[in-house]
């Protein structure tokens, strides 16, 4: 199903932000008023506006500080708790392998927001409808790069063939560890069966802001195992009500009609 | 309202038969209608980014005379496609977005000449032949004024033609062919102080 995946190799990111602009260029979000938070991490939560944006973690390693940045955003996950969660199918994989809100089917109950283990869909109260990063789903189907991977100054985001870049990941972390980085680490690879935004990370996940476990809350599995079924039942009842409703107007319409025929003042 | 049994089934199975259509056909009319490109039936004009002095190549899509999407140009030798953070907002030089994600023409350009008169406290609007005359005329004057024609090293003259007392600024807002032509002309008027934001 998945092809082509995003390697963000956090080795080699600046920290320059052009993903994240590029993003906002291309989908055409605005810009949020934010106000300083302490960090150089702007805008401090991901939103409805901010689909992606470079996170930046500092920790305190024996004394020195080491910083770490990494692009994050949606995940685009195979076992995605987003999907499972969605009560009407909004949220679905794309034939390119991708999580994708439709918005026509979103009703804005939030509840993908609540069951991502990543906390990166925002939530246009305007519009009421989830949105988040859509993998650049009409570039990537017309066979250009996503818009956060093609503006990389540092080939830190690297786009491709699925197998082509797991290969590059595993060199990658081959030769940080060779090279003093003993928790280096792919990231993405066995995390919630794949996703398609795959991670090399130089030491342990929560050092950058991601989820050690990532996983799909079992509250979310017994809703869907519930509610899944139970959706067929409530489309047959809606449309049989909406039917039975037609026909009661129509009975209604018919007896107004034959009473008027008749010269019948009573209504 | 009375329905038989017949029609009741019949009802049935076409409402299970349509709600099962809708759950196969909807995500895919979903996904034919995002794959369409935003930048398709656009004409794309190449020029330099004006942030600094690296010069990345930029791709401009325009339609209708509006720009609207400006993204790294992946045959340019310098970028190779990738834009910095700044490169890649540059499309907002000329539109930005609203907070409903509606574009707009960014307010805060200047396309007017603006001056300020000697000792006055705000701007005025000015046309480009004024404001043009006044600056040709103002170095005309100045340069005239302060021309050395030769000084004096290690005892014998030497020919300058040189003015001390104007300097000149060029911009990374310009491409680098109208810079080397800003370059030619304080050369030509006897212009030594030049610098440029990106220390062209």
């Amino acid at each position: 199903m998945r092809s082509q995946i995003c390697l963000v190799d956090t080795s080699k990111c600046t920290g320059c932000r052009a993903c994240q602009s590029a993003c906002k260029q291309w989908n055409q979000l605005p810009a949020e008023s934010t106000t300083f938070t302490g960090a150089y991490e702007n805008p401090p939560y991901f939103s409805c506006m901010t689909w992606t944006k470079v996170v930046f973690r500092e920790h305190d390693d024996h004394g020195s500080t080491r910083w770490y940045m990494s692009k994050q955003g949606c995940m685009h996950c195979t076992d995605a708790a987003c999907v499972l969660a969605c009560p009407t199918g909004a949220i679905h994989h794309t034939n390119q392998g991708t999580v994708t809100i439709d918005e026509i089917k979103c009703i804005g109950c939030n509840y993908c927001a609540a069951a991502c283990s990543f906390r990166v869909i925002g939530f246009d109260r305007s519009a009421n409808f989830a949105k988040k990063c859509t993998f650049c789903y009409d570039r990537i189907s017309n066979g250009l790069k996503p818009a956060c991977s093609s503006a990389c100054p540092t080939g830190a985001l690297l786009f491709g063939d699925e197998r082509e870049i797991i290969r590059q990941a595993q060199s990658r972390v081959g030769y940080l560890q060779a090279n003093g980085r003993q928790d280096a680490r792919i990231y993405g690879l066995d995390e919630v069966q794949g996703t398609a935004m795959l991670y090399v990370l130089e030491d342990f996940p929560d050092r950058y802001g991601l989820p050690s476990d990532p996983h799909v809350p079992i509250q979310t599995r017994i809703w869907n195992a519930i509610y899944g079924p139970l959706r067929i039942a409530v489309v047959l009842a809606v449309t049989f009500s909406i039917w039975a409703n037609y026909n009661k107007n129509r009975e209604l319409d018919e007896g107004k009609a034959a009473n008027q025929d008749g010269g019948g003042a009573e209504r | 309202m009375r329905i038989s049994r017949r029609k009741f089934l019949k009802i049935g199975a076409a409402t299970a038969a349509a709600a099962s259509l809708s759950g196969l056909g909807w995500p895919h009319a979903a996904d034919a209608s995002q794959n369409r490109l935003r930048i398709r039936y656009t004409k794309e004009y190449h020029t330099i980014c004006t942030f600094c002095g690296v010069g990345c190549g930029v791709i401009c899509h325009v339609r209708n005379g509006v720009i609207v999407n400006i993204e790294g140009d992946p045959d340019h030798p310098i970028n190779e496609g990738t834009l910095c953070s700044k490169g890649s907002s540059i499309s907002n030089i000329s539109y930005v977005f609203d907070e409903a994600g509606r574009p707009k023409p960014n307010p805060n350009r200047l396309t007017k000449v603006l001056y300020r008169e000697p000792s006055s406290d705000r701007y005025q609007e000015v046309e480009w032949d004024w404001a043009l005359d006044a600056i040709a005329r103002r170095i005309k004057a100045t340069r005239d004024a302060t021309l050395e024609a030769s000084v004096e090293v290690d005892g014998r003259e030497v020919t300058v033609n040189r003015t001390q007392a104007i300097g000149w600024l060029g911009s990374a807002f310009c491409t680098g062919e109208e810079n080397y032509l800003f370059h030619k002309m304080a050369r030509a008027i006897g212009i030594t102080r030049m610098d440029h934001c990106a220390r062209l």
